[in-house]
């Protein structure tokens, strides 16, 4: 009986290292594809990178300004700030972030990772989902920070020249 | 207008096609086709894929240091329009790019120049060594015209010492 016992239990065993080698195996097959993972919309629920100086770190989106199924490169997003920048010191006193964790705030996405077709025809995607806090003033949204940092694409030109004229690089 | 060259096969990007991935540290990276791009993504190196332009000139295929190419060059500053100098070159162009084609197959030809020789050689090896293959032993000992001629081969002969040994 105990024989029988441990036979299963070995059995038991061999089959779970089995299986475990049998999942290593198909993960390192998969490891390329898992990189070409398709990118989608910026949605309810995104991430995003906040890369200008208002002091927001990282934005969620709660909402599309513009089409259906979500936000791409240029469009203006409402977003909740998940975390700001902790305050700084500097020369004059200390400097806290302009903008307070949980605030609601408008933002355009300048960099996305899904892939958005240009009027040549050709298609420009990027690393990361980044956008810039922008505020609306009269007719037009402007940023609320002084810097925007990363490259930025030229579509940005028709209704954020301000944006533009900020960025480093124009891609 | 610009004709961009793909970073992985260096071939022509001409516009509406591919794609273009902007790295965060603002580097560009233009792919004339998926082909390239996914070959890319899966971090190919392309020096060591085959069909890249940098494969084959890396690896002599193709020819690289030529005058021809010293035309096709990169500016960044344009030029101002001159009609006769617009007329010129078009036709300069025309005259340059057989000029490159011709010094190409000369290349390649060049390359290949010493392949006839080889192998032939290896084919007479392979005709010496599996003759047997063509005709039994007993037929060829039968018929001997159907034999090679005989070349004497050096044999190096067991000396009476190692029999002894063994």
């Amino acid at each position: 009986m105990a024989a029988s016992k441990w036979y299963r239990a070995g059995r038991s065993l061999l089959g779970g290292l089995n299986n475990t080698s049998l999942g290593l195996l198909r993960m390192s097959s998969r490891t390329h594809l898992l990189s070409q993972q398709t990118r989608t919309f910026i949605q309810m629920g995104t991430n995003l990178k906040v890369v200008d100086n208002s002091g927001a770190k990282r934005v969620k989106c709660i909402q599309a300004l513009k089409g259906k199924k979500g936000a791409r490169l240029g469009d203006i997003i409402v977003a909740s700030v998940q975390e700001v920048n902790p305050p700084k010191e500097v020369k004059k006193g200390v400097v806290t972030s302009t903008v307070k964790k949980g605030a609601v705030v408008h933002a355009v996405v300048v960099r996305a990772a899904m892939p958005r077709g240009r009027c040549d025809g050709t298609q420009i995607k990027f690393d990361d989902n980044a956008c810039v806090l922008v505020k609306y003033a009269g007719n037009e949204y402007e940023p609320i920070g002084k810097r925007v940092h990363g490259p930025v694409p030229h579509e940005l030109r028709k209704k954020h020249a301000k944006i533009l004229s900020l960025a480093g690089y124009v891609a | 207008m610009r004709l961009e060259k793909c970073w992985f096969c260096s071939s022509t990007v001409y516009p509406g096609h591919g794609i273009q991935f902007v790295r965060n540290d603002a580097k560009i990276f233009r792919f004339c086709r998926s082909k390239c791009h996914k070959n890319f993504k899966m971090k190919r190196n392309p020096r060591k894929v085959k069909w890249t332009k940098a494969y084959r000139r890396l690896h002599g295929k193709d020819m690289t240091q030529d005058t021809t190419f010293e035309f096709e060059r990169k500016r960044n500053r344009p030029e101002r329009y001159d009609r006769n100098l617009a007329e010129n070159t078009l036709k300069a162009i025309k005259k340059i790019v057989k000029v490159r084609a011709d010094r190409e197959s000369k290349h390649i030809l060049n390359r290949m120049k010493g392949n006839k020789s080889k192998e032939r050689k290896r084919d007479a090896k392979e005709l010496e060594q599996s003759i047997h293959m063509v005709k039994a032993p007993s037929a060829l000992q039968k018929d001997p015209s159907h034999t090679l001629p005989k070349v004497p081969v050096k044999v190096s002969q067991h000396s009476e010492e190692d029999r002894m040994k063994e």
